[in-house]
């Protein structure tokens, strides 16, 4: 029966969507290298990836005037 | 004369699984609601910001939470025709930066002129949102840097921005809610639609003329037997119809034979009628299993240009409905 896959889809998408929103799978995670899902809400550009648990600006925050550099050795 | 046999209406063939995806429809709905409840708002303020020094909030703790996350709103304030490229950040207590995100905001406005009529339009981009999510608890220095303020021609501006900051703990993601709620009801709509198609086709058959006849094996204890009828009719189509339904056992035997006022429904363009079209449902259960004949017939026949009846096996409906139980004489 057809109602029967319609059901069995709508569990799988209440379930899902749940999950991910209550648990804000979409947020930048702090100190966690693997950022594939943050979904950028009004278009706010995540501007650096951690590495080795350290917060490394992008080429997209360099490129602007006030950039003082950062990450791993910075301000010594 | 043999007993016409009456109609009962029963809600035992009712399909409980088109009721599944509206329960959950419902359940977003809650879900919705519960997580804009949930939210807690820590810290709404206005924050003036010069060019290229971070302005900073008050410390506030983060904490690893089960549900939601952190979320900074910003609102940035400028005039028309003016950009301003902003950082959110997010610092600990020494001041280095633990994450954060750039928006491009801008305001703009201008004036258009097409076909002889001009007016003004104004646009603009200006909020921004960075949610954050802890994997511990520690204090944190929420920041906006201003990157870059200018014009519209790249001219920098040297004043300070006004934000509006908005920190929230515990927010839901309601985006995914949203999808979840759309989808659920999407599938909940198709699932309404499925019902009334479920089942084996033992019979469909067409007939251009005010009469269809058919035969099929079909029928058993318990197994509901869906039979519609769907007559097109021309442009003199009445307002309704009469369509007499017999049914016949495998001797030829009559079982039923009822006459159904059904309305017709008739297209219409510039106000005269161009087609017409009607439809009659009705549930069945034949016992025992074995042949039986169909035969629709419309009255008044002037109109009708073609006749078609359909015949589902195991059929399912949504509410309680009106099942005849007929039963061949020669079931022993």
């Amino acid at each position: 029966m057809l109602s029967k896959l319609f059901a069995a889809a709508a569990i799988a998408i209440a379930a899902i969507t749940l999950t991910a929103g209550f648990t804000q799978q979409a947020a930048l995670v702090l100190r966690q290298e693997n950022q594939d899902n943050y979904w950028p809400r009004y278009d706010t550009q995540s501007s650096g990836t951690y590495r080795s648990g350290v917060w490394v600006s992008s080429p997209l925050r360099s490129s602007y005037g006030s950039f003082r550099g950062g990450g791993p050795g910075a301000g010594k | 004369m043999y007993a016409q046999p009456q109609p009962q209406t029963t809600g035992r063939y009712i399909d409980l699984f088109p009721y599944i995806p509206w329960l959950l429809t419902g359940g977003m709905v809650f879900a919705l609601i519960f997580g804009a409840l949930w939210e807690r708002t820590m810290v709404s303020t206005n924050l003036l910001v010069n060019p290229d020094t971070a302005a900073e909030l008050k410390p506030i703790q983060l904490k690893k939470e089960p549900i939601g996350a952190l979320r900074i709103d910003v609102n940035a304030s400028i005039s028309y025709n003016q950009w301003v490229t902003y950082e959110i950040q997010v610092k600990d207590q020494q001041g280095k930066v633990l994450a954060s995100g750039i928006k491009q905001a801008w305001a703009e406005s201008g004036t258009w002129v097409e076909e002889g009529e001009s007016g003004t339009w104004a646009e603009n981009d200006l909020m921004g949102g960075l949610d954050v999510r802890a994997n511990q608890s520690e204090p944190v220095i929420i920041a906006i840097d201003v990157l870059e303020y200018s014009d519209t021609a790249g001219k920098e501006i040297d004043k300070p921005v006004s934000f509006q900051v908005i920190v929230k703990n515990g927010v839901v993601d309601d985006r995914y809610l949203w999808t979840g709620l759309f989808g659920t009801l999407l599938l909940s709509v198709l699932a309404l639609f499925t019902v009334s198609s479920t089942g084996k086709v033992v019979i469909n058959k067409s007939n251009p003329d005010s009469d269809v006849v058919a035969r099929a094996i079909c029928g058993n204890k318990d197994r509901l037997i869906r039979v519609v009828v769907k007559v097109q009719s021309d442009e003199y189509s009445p307002s309704s119809l009469h369509i007499r339904l017999t049914v016949n056992d495998a001797n030829g035997e009559q079982l039923y034979s009822q006459t159904h006022l059904v309305n017709v429904k008739r297209s219409k363009s510039d106000g005269k009628v161009t087609s017409g079209s009607s439809a009659l449902t009705t549930f069945f259960v034949l016992e025992p299993r074995g042949s039986y004949g169909f035969h629709a017939e419309v009255t008044p026949d002037a109109s009708v240009d073609r006749t078609r009846i359909i015949v589902r096996e195991n059929a399912r409906t949504l509410f309680p409905v009106k099942v005849v139980t007929l039963k061949s004489s020669d079931a022993q």
